[in-house]
Parts: C-alpha cells; structure tokens; sequence
C-alpha cells in the first residue's frame, strides 16, 4: 500500500475526531477522581487507552502506527510501575508503613491520589502497547494485503 | 535494630518487584547493568530474609505488618498484612536461596539466548509473587501472587519458544494451571461469603467454629488449587510438560519454589486455618493423595527416555513424601515433611542444575543417546552423583535424614493409632525411594557412565560460573545430612511450633485474647520424640563397612560366579565374529541404554505401565478433565465425610 492513510468514510473520521477528546477527558477524570469516587487508576487506564480503538476506526492501521510510539509507551509503562513503588515505599523512609499516606494525615487528598495516577498511566501505556500489537495483527502493513485485493478480484 | 527489621518482609518482596521493573527500564541496552541489577535485587531480599533468622526462628517473635497502618478495628481486620511466623520465613528463606542460586546459574546458562531482559524481568516477577506469597497474611493476596506466579512461569516454560514442545507443555501448564487458580479463587469467594473477612489470623480464629457446608466446600476447592500448584495427583503431567522444555533455571525455580507453594499452602489450610488436621479423614485424605503422587511419578519416572522429564516426574515423587507427612497430623510428621521440602529444593534443584550443564555442554537431554560423560564432565558428574545419592536417599546426605524421618513419622502413626493405612504408607515410602534409587541408577549409566558417544567427543566441562551454584547447592546437601540436629533445633522446630500453633498466629495479629476469646486452642500436640536411632554417620560407617566386606570377600575368593566368561567366545582369541554380533562387523557404539537397564522390571509390570502411558495421553482436554475430576472428588469425599 502507499504511505498514505487509508481512505475511511468520512463520517468515521468526523466522529472518531469528535469523540477522542471526549474518551480521553473521560478517562482521566476517572484517573484523577479515583481516590474519592468509584472507578480508579485502573478503570480509567482502560478507558483512556480505549481512544486508540477510535484512532484505528478514524484513520486506520497507519494512523495508529504514525502516531504512537510503541517502544516509548512501553518504556514509560515501566516508569508508571516505578513510580507506584517509590511512592509506596517514601511510606516507609518516612518511619511510617509501607503504602502509608505520608503527605496530609486524615484528608482526603493523599498519595493515593498519586498511586493512582500512576496505576492510571501504567494501564493505560499497557493497555496501549496491546491494542497496537493486536491491531497490528488485525491489519498487515504491505504484503499480505495485496493477496486479499487478490482474492476479492477473484 | 528490631524496629527497621520490622520492614523487612515488605522491602524483600518489593526488592524483588522493584528489580523487575528497574530491569526491563534499564537493561534493555546493557547486559552489565542488567546483571547488576538482578543480582543486587536478590541479594537485597536473601540478606533481609537471612537478618531476620535471629528474632523470629531462635527468638520466636513474629512479624505483623499492617500496610498502611490499617490495624484491626474491633475486632475487624480490614486492612492487608504481612505476617511472617516461622513457618512463613522457613518457606521464604527456601525461596530467597532457591531464587539466588538460579538467578547466578541463568547468568552463565543463558548466554546463548536472546532477549534476556524479559526473561530476567520475569523470573525477578515470580521470585517476588513467590515471596509474597508465603510471607502474605491475607487470603485474597495469596490468590493475586498465585496467579502472577502462575503466569509467570508459564511465559519463562516457554520463553525458549524454538524448542520443541515449549509452546505446547506453555499452553498446558496455562490451561489446567488456571483451573486450579480458580479453584483457589471460588473457595476464597466462598470462605468471604461465610466470614466477611479475607484475613488468614481472623479466618483462623472465626474458620472453626464456622462449620456449615459451605466451608468445607471452601476447604475442598482451597485444597485442589494449592495441591494443583504442588502438582499433585492428577495434575502431575502438567509439571512433566513443562520442565522438559523450560531452561534448567525455571526448572529449579518451578519444582523448588513453586511446588513448594503448594505445600505451604496446604499446611496453612489444614494446621492453621480449618485446624482439621487431627480428623481422621483430612488425615487419610491428604496422606492419600501423597502416597498416590510419590508412587505414580515415581514408576512414570521409569520409563521417562528425556533428564529433565524424569528428573519432573521424581519432583512430584518427592512433593507427595512431603504431603505424605504433612497430612499425618503429627508434629513429628509436620517437621519431616518440612524437612523434605527443604532437602527437596535443594537436591532436586542441583539434578535440575546438572542436567541444564549437560545441555548446555552436550545439546542434548535425549537419555538413550547420552552416555560416558563423565570423562568430559567430571565436575558435572560428581555433582548428579551427589545430587542422586541425597534423593535416593543415601547416608550422610539429606535426603536420608528427612527420608528416615519420614518413615519415623509414617510408623510411629501406624503404632499409636494402630491403623493398616499408616503401615501401608510407610512401606509405599520405602518402595519409592528403592524405585528412585534404581531410577537413578539409570540415569547415571545413561549419562555420565558407559560408553561415550562419538558424537559428544568434543563436549566440555562447563565454565565455573556455573559450577559454583552447583556446589553451593551440593554442600547445602551435605551439610543438613551431617547435621540434622542443628537443623531440627534452628528450623525445624520453631516452624512446626508455629504451624501448630494457630493461637499464636491469631493473637500476633489481632491483639492478644482474640483466639481464647473465639475458642481456639492448639489441638495438636507438639512432641518430636523419636523411636529408633537416627544417626548418619554411624549408617554411613555402616555402609562403607559392608561395602568393604563386599569388595574383601569377591577378591579374595575365587568364586567363579564372580568372573562372568561369555560361554561363546574364549578370551584369548579376540575375534570379533564370536560377540554378540555373528555376522558383520564389530559394533562401534554399543551404549548400554539406560532404558535396558531395568527391562525384567518393566516387563513384568507391563500392564500397568502401558494403562499410564495411556492415561498420560498428552492432550490438554484430557489434563483439564482429570483437574475437574480431581475437583469433584475432593468436593464429594469432602461433603460426606467432612
């Protein structure tokens, strides 16, 4: 195939343009809202790293592949864990136990808020890093498909 | 001192989680500051678990760590803990030597291997899971590190993805490995339906007096799940699938570490938890199911034609000794199974070491092509030598000081209850270790003894760096079997005071009086006394002393069964038209298989051994059937007799 992105339908990319924003800012109030509401890092990981899908459904497999970088994803998903563990641990070195809210005793706002911003990051970076690698899968990139262009003229 | 040690057991399993994710940031590019950092990580965890040997094993203090200082409110224990008893650190102290011996050994073993970081990120992942889960004192995280054990060590079962199978013993190690996970899973749901707690301390006090139906469906699904992680009968074949193919360091680390999760699990449950051990059915039922693993992968051992095969069917062997003892129900059966799966790990983790040194010399596992190693390998030789001696149970070695107790154990419970059962148990364990013996035997002659393949004219000794975590392991063998009162007073004995003593794990936790206040109370006495004398050195003066009248009496006497003359050839002439060839030339190679060693043997049981090579079909769907089985029966024979 060219280097081009693959012609979609209009109205796919007109709607994955509207609603990314939407799915992102979603997300990462679910992310940041975690600590005091229902839902979590995890949760709205998930949720953020869903807006992929809509890139792929927008602009298809090339638009995915120009505008992630999957090995800086993966490495930054490293980081997120790191950074659960060190924010953890600051429990500890601050002659408290482990995972211990270190920063305003008692309030609401609290390290929680951090590890799960960092759980946040960290499913969405992995949750990121699969869907390309499944994507990836779903769409070849040059020579297979020529062989189903193949098969449909036949 | 005693106030920073008491973060200890949080900072190991964190050591080793930390490492596994600092691995794959950094490592990626440099294989220095990989190492670096996998070995600082392991060291960090075997250091704190080692400091922490004087207060909790010689002072009999425990550890309670609330994270998050989410203490017990009430009467409640609503937050997550760590509590390490002696118990939990004789398994994590296993677990943090085990870790630290494989991680040196990979460093040399793997070095024709690529995409080392991931292999390293994930062994870092299950050696912390692993941690975690003997140190954990809440039900649910048990579940959580079981299941990143499990996955885990599927990826590293076929992280060498070229080889042969790898995918497939993966995939089914995946499938019914998760089976068992969910049995884990939906006996904790039912335990927090009953109870509303998820806390071992609180279950153990709140468990007992609980005694309805559906806990003790609990306790059948619990024991299912951790006996599949002990690979147990019926899971067993999942183990055998999975060790052939996996790199020799998985391969110590999933029979020395993972099993021995299972066990660990299975003493919680039944001397902690439900308390139950001292019932007669939960005695016959869990010495059942070790009598029936040690005896059915010991003659499937047999007739094993690959090391690493063999040496998987013997792990499950030794693990039913284990639970075989374990499920007595005596302090004295308690401590010899402890004692067993410390040796366990240690000896089946050297054999597992050798046999990843002849593949990495050699190339190859294959035991009927192997043979006559030990001219090229002597170090590699004396070290499976030792390694075999202490399974099969040989004095001064370790696998004869907890084997004899074991049988001390099996017979000392036959003549207090006086029941044919334990009698049976004791002779089933004397067999297997002679069916080990001979097993063994075979291995030797096919690998490191006869007549060297031309093929394997140019194998090498391995380097060093793999001989030293050989050895480490080889005097760890040694030492326990000259001294295994030292290792009765220092671990044995303070971790089966612990284990008995569910009153002590329940107060540490939730404040003192909470278990009289549930009425708890110990209910197994803790006495180690023994019949019978139990010294090594004098049974190894023993045996070098009938040896040597062996050897007086042939060479003294002209007995002429000794010399075997063949009746065809003559010696002088050295024809070879008169060998066992008549026609043709002289055969080259004439290896005398291992396999041919023990033909009377398996052909007079040929019947049964062709019923298991059926019944080991290989196919997944039948794996999974025979975990659902399993699950049935235990349900079943729970409900009823329970």
């Amino acid at each position: 195939m060219k280097k081009t992105y693959k012609k979609t339908p209009i109205i796919s990319r007109c709607a994955s343009d509207l609603f990314l924003p939407l799915a992102c800012v979603f997300g990462c109030y679910v992310v940041l809202h975690g600590s005091t509401s229902p839902g979590g890092g995890f949760q709205g990981g998930v949720l953020v790293a869903s807006a992929i899908l809509l890139v792929f459904l927008g602009y298809g497999g090339m638009g995915v592949k120009h505008s992630f970088n999957e090995h800086m994803l993966h490495s930054s998903e490293t980081v997120a864990e790191i950074m659960y563990v060190v924010i953890a641990l600051v429990g500890v070195f601050t002659g408290l136990n482990f995972c211990v809210n270190f920063v305003f005793a008692g309030q609401q706002v609290d390290t929680s808020i951090l590890m799960n911003d960092a759980v946040g990051y960290h499913v969405m970076a992995g949750i990121t890093c699969l869907l390309i690698m499944m994507l990836s899968v779903l769409e070849p990139d040059d020579g297979p498909s020529q062989g189903e262009e193949k098969e449909d003229a036949a | 001192m005693y106030d920073f040690m008491y973060h200890f057991p949080v900072l190991a399993i964190m050591a080793l989680f930390l490492g596994a994710f600092l691995n794959s940031l950094v490592g990626r590019r440099n294989a220095k500051v990989r190492n670096t950092v996998v070995v600082l990580s392991m060291l960090a965890a075997l250091v704190m678990m080692l400091s922490l040997v004087k207060p909790i094993l010689l002072d009999g203090n425990s550890i309670v760590y609330w994270l998050s200082n989410w203490a017990p409110v009430e009467g409640w224990a609503i937050g997550i803990s760590l509590e390490v008893d002696a118990l939990s650190l004789f398994f994590a102290l296993i677990v943090v030597v085990a870790v630290f011996v494989s991680g040196v050994y990979s460093f040399f073993y793997m070095d024709r291997d690529d995409s080392l970081v991931n292999y390293y990120t994930l062994f870092l992942m299950l050696s912390g899971s692993v941690l975690g889960l003997v140190l954990s004192g809440d039900l649910f995280n048990m579940f959580v590190m079981i299941e990143i054990m499990t996955f885990t060590a599927v990826a590293l079962t076929a992280f060498r993805n070229t080889y042969e199978g790898a995918l497939e013993g993966a995939f089914k190690y995946l499938v019914v490995g998760s089976l068992g996970s969910t049995s884990v899973l939906i006996g904790i749901a039912l335990i927090y339906s009953q109870t509303h707690t998820l806390n071992l301390a609180q279950l153990a006090a709140v468990l007992p007096q609980a005694d309805n139906p559906v806990t003790i469906l609990a306790f059948a699904f619990l024991f299912v799940g951790f006996g599949s992680k002990a690979f147990l009968f019926p899971f067993h074949p999942l183990a055998a699938d999975a060790h052939a193919v996996a790199p020799a360091s998985i391969s110590l680390m999933i029979s020395g570490v993972l099993t021995k999760c299972g066990v660990y699990g299975i003493i919680r449950l039944g001397y902690c938890l439900y308390q139950n051990m001292d019932q007669p059915f939960v005695q016959y039922f869990v010495t059942g199911v070790g009598v029936f693993s040690m005896f059915v992968c010991v003659t499937m051992a047999f007739n094993q034609h690959n090391f690493k095969r063999l040496l998987a069917f013997h792990s499950i062997s030794q693990v039913g000794y284990v639970i075989t003892v374990v499920g007595l129900g005596s302090a004295l059966g308690l401590s010899a199974g402890l004692f067993h799966a410390m040796n366990h790990t240690i000896f089946k983790g050297l054999l597992f070491l050798t046999a990843g040194a002849v593949q990495h010399a050699a190339g190859s596992l294959d035991l009927d092509e192997l043979g006559g190693l030990s001219k090229k390998m002597p170090h590699t030789c004396a070290l499976f030598l030792i390694g075999a001696a202490s399974i099969s149970g040989l004095p001064p070695f370790n696998g004869f000081a907890s084997k004899w107790m074991i049988y001390e154990a099996a017979f000392q419970q036959a003549g207090e209850t006086g029941n044919f059962f334990f009698v049976v148990v004791c002779v089933a364990a004397l067999i297997t270790s002679v069916l080990t013996l001979a097993s063994f035997v075979k291995v030797a002659q096919s690998v490191f003894f006869g007549q060297l393949n031309p093929r394997f004219a140019n194998t090498h000794e391995v380097s060093l760096g793999m001989r030293i975590p050989m050895w480490i392991l080889a005097v760890l063998c040694i030492l326990p079997g000259l001294f295994p009162d030292k290792v009765q007073q220092w671990l044995l004995t303070p971790a089966t005071l612990a284990a008995v003593n569910a009153p002590g794990y329940i107060d540490a936790a939730m404040g003192t009086g909470y278990a009289a206040q549930h009425g708890v109370e110990a209910t197994l006495s803790a006495g180690f006394g023994m019949s019978g004398a139990w010294q090594p050195v004098m049974w190894l003066l023993l045996l070098i002393s009938v040896t040597l009248a062996v050897c007086i009496v042939a060479l003294l006497g002209s007995d002429e069964k000794a010399t075997v003359t063949s009746e065809i050839s003559s010696s002088e002439d050295n024809d070879p038209k008169y060998d066992s060839f008549f026609s043709g030339e002289a055969s080259v190679y004439s290896q005398v298989g291992g396999s041919d060693l023990f033909w009377g043997f398996k052909h007079n049981w040929r019947h049964y051994f062709s019923f298991m090579h059926n019944w080991h079909s290989g196919v997944v769907n039948d794996y999974t059937l025979y975990g659902a089985a399993a699950i049935a029966v235990a349900l079943v024979l729970c409900v009823i007799f329970l």
